[in-house]
C-alpha cells in the first residue's frame, strides 16, 4: 500500500507533479499533407493523431443521416494495439472505443459552426498511439488543433481536462496509475472564451460537497491547456501568413 | 449670467467626451486590423463593424471562427464588414445561382450525372454530384434535345446550380449562351475544337461531334493557383 500512495506528505504526485500541475504538452499542427487538418498532441505519455476530412460530400453510409440546415459530423476513435501495456486485439469497433466517438461527436457538435456547410459531413479520425491516462482530454484537445487547421469556422477552442480527487486534494491531469488506483475522475470540456462547459463526465464516486471544488480545478486545467494551444497556433499561424504574404 | 457659463462648459464637456470617444474607437478599430486572430477572439463590437466570413456575432460583440488576418471592406452606405483572411481555400458549398465547373461522369436518355469540381473559379477539395436534366440542356427546342448529342463522358462542363435538387444532387442547368461543354475530347483523346454553338471539330482527323458548346466568360474561366 505504500508504493500506491497517490499525493506524499510533502505534496507531490507519484510522478513529481503538484497537485494542479499538467503534463508537459507538445503539440503540432499539419502533420499530415492528405489531409485538410491535421495534428499531433503529446499529453505527457499520451500520444494522439487526429486528421479532419472535410466538409465534403456525405459518403453513402453517412447519406441517409443528411441534414439540409446544417452538416453532419463523423468521428473514428481507434487505439493502436501497442498502445497500452497490454496488446490490444480489436483496436476499433469495440464499446469503449464507440462510446468514446459518440463524446467527441457531441462535444464538437456544439462548437463548430455546422450551419455554414449545409448538406456535408466533416470527419474526425482519431488515433491513440500511446495511452497514459486521459485519452478523452487528449483526443479532444488534439481534434480541436486539426480543426482550426483545417479552416473549419467555430465558436471558440474546446479545452478539455481530467480531475481526480485523493485525500481531500484534487488531481489535475490524471495519468494512468491515478486512473487505475479506484478514484473518481471527472473529465470535461471546456470552450475557455466562452466560459461554457460543453461535456463532462464523472467516473466512480464522488462527494456531491466535493464535485464543485474538482470542477473549478478541472476548468483550471482547462485554461492552462488553452494558453499551450493558443501559442502552439499562433506560432503556426505566423509561419503559414508569412508564407501567405510573400506567394 | 452663471446659467450661460455653465452651459458653455457642459457643452464644451459634452462635446470633449463625444470626441475622446471616437478617437478611442478608432484607435481600437486600427490596432485590430492587420492582427492574427484565432477562433474564439473578441474583435469589436457590433456597433462599429458588420460581421463577414470567418466572423460570428454574440452578445454585442463580433468574434472571430477561423484562424487568420483580420480585415476590414469599407462600404459607402453603410457600416464596414470586418471578416478574416484565411489561408485556406473557401470552403464553400454550391449555392443556387453559383456557375460552377462540372465533369461529365455519366450520360442516359433523360439526365446527365456530373461531378462538381469547382465553385465561381474556387476548386473544391471535394467533388459534389450534379445532374443536368434534358429539360435543362438549352432554353429553346426543350422537347428536342438529346442528351447523347449534347454531352459525352468526360467533357467538363460550365453550368449554373439550379436548385439543390434531393439530398443526393445538385439541379443545374446550361441554358445559357456562357454555359455548356467548354473541354471535350475525341474518340483518339484529341482536344476538339468549337465550331459553332452545337458542333465540335477534332483537328487531326476533322470528324465532327455534337456538343452543346459554351461561349465561356473570361470571369468564368479561372487558371491554377500558383
Amino acid at each position: 500500500m505504500a508504493g500506491l500512495e497517490l499525493i506524499s506528505d510533502q505534496g507531490y504526485r507519484i510522478d513529481g507533479r503538484k497537485p494542479t500541475e499538467l503534463r508537459q504538452i507538445r503539440c503540432r499542427l499539419g502533420v499530415f499533407t492528405q489531409a485538410d487538418g491535421s495534428s499531433y498532441v503529446e499529453q505527457g505519455n499520451t500520444k494522439v493523431l487526429a486528421s479532419i476530412y472535410g466538409p465534403h460530400e456525405p459518403s453513402s453510409n453517412m447519406r441517409s443521416k443528411i441534414s439540409h440546415d446544417k452538416c453532419i459530423i463523423n468521428c473514428e476513435y481507434s487505439q493502436a494495439s501497442f498502445s497500452s501495456a497490454e496488446r490490444k486485439h480489436r483496436p476499433r469497433g469495440d464499446r469503449k472505443s464507440l462510446d468514446m466517438a459518440a463524446h467527441i461527436k457531441q462535444t464538437f457538435e456544439s462548437c463548430i459552426h455546422t450551419t455554414l456547410y449545409p448538406r456535408s459531413q466533416i470527419d474526425i479520425f482519431l488515433q491513440i498511439l500511446q495511452s497514459d491516462g486521459s485519452n478523452y482530454c487528449a483526443c479532444v484537445n488534439a481534434a480541436t488543433l486539426a480543426i482550426v487547421d483545417a479552416g473549419i469556422a467555430m465558436k471558440d477552442y474546446v479545452c478539455a481536462c481530467s480531475a481526480s480527487l485523493a485525500k481531500g486534494t484534487t488531481l489535475v491531469d490524471i495519468n494512468h496509475v491515478e486512473e487505475s488506483a479506484g478514484c473518481a475522475e471527472l473529465s470535461a470540456a471546456v470552450m475557455p472564451k466562452l466560459n461554457k462547459i460543453v461535456y463532462s463526465e464523472l467516473n466512480g464516486r464522488l462527494h456531491e460537497d466535493e464535485i464543485g471544488k474538482v470542477l473549478d480545478s478541472v476548468v483550471l486545467g482547462c485554461n492552462d491547456m488553452f494558453a499551450v494551444m493558443e501559442r502552439t497556433v499562433r506560432e503556426h499561424v505566423e509561419e503559414t501568413v508569412s508564407n501567405f504574404t510573400h506567394s | 449670467m452663471s446659467r450661460c457659463s455653465f452651459k458653455a462648459w457642459d457643452l464644451l464637456m459634452l462635446l470633449f467626451v463625444t470626441l475622446l470617444l471616437f478617437c478611442f474607437a478608432f484607435i481600437s478599430m486600427e490596432h485590430i486590423l492587420g492582427q492574427k486572430c484565432i477562433p474564439g477572439e473578441r474583435l469589436t463590437s457590433v456597433e462599429s463593424c458588420r460581421s463577414g466570413t470567418g466572423t460570428y456575432q454574440r452578445q454585442g460583440y463580433i468574434f472571430a471562427s477561423l484562424t487568420g488576418v483580420v480585415c476590414k471592406e469599407e462600404k459607402e452606405t453603410d457600416l464596414p464588414i470586418l471578416y478574416v483572411a484565411s489561408r485556406h481555400k473557401a470552403q464553400s458549398v454550391p449555392e443556387v445561382g453559383n456557375i460552377v465547373t462540372c465533369k461529365i461522369t455519366q450520360i442516359s436518355s433523360r439526365f446527365a450525372k456530373c461531378q462538381i469540381t469547382a465553385v465561381n473559379n474556387c476548386s473544391l477539395a471535394h467533388a459534389f454530384r450534379g445532374m443536368i436534366r434534358k429539360e435543362d440542356v438549352r432554353s429553346t427546342e426543350r422537347d428536342k434535345v438529346e442528351i447523347f448529342k449534347s454531352f459525352h463522358p468526360g467533357d467538363i462542363v460550365l453550368a449554373k446550380v439550379l436548385s439543390l435538387g434531393d439530398a443526393q444532387w445538385y439541379l443545374l442547368t446550361t441554358a445559357e449562351n456562357e454555359l455548356g461543354v467548354v473541354v471535350a475530347q475525341s474518340e483518339n483523346g484529341t482536344p476538339l475544337t468549337a465550331l459553332s454553338h452545337n458542333e465540335m471539330q477534332c483537328p487531326v482527323t476533322h470528324v465532327k461531334e455534337s456538343r452543346k458548346v459554351a461561349r465561356p466568360q473570361k470571369e468564368h474561366i479561372g487558371f491554377p493557383e500558383r
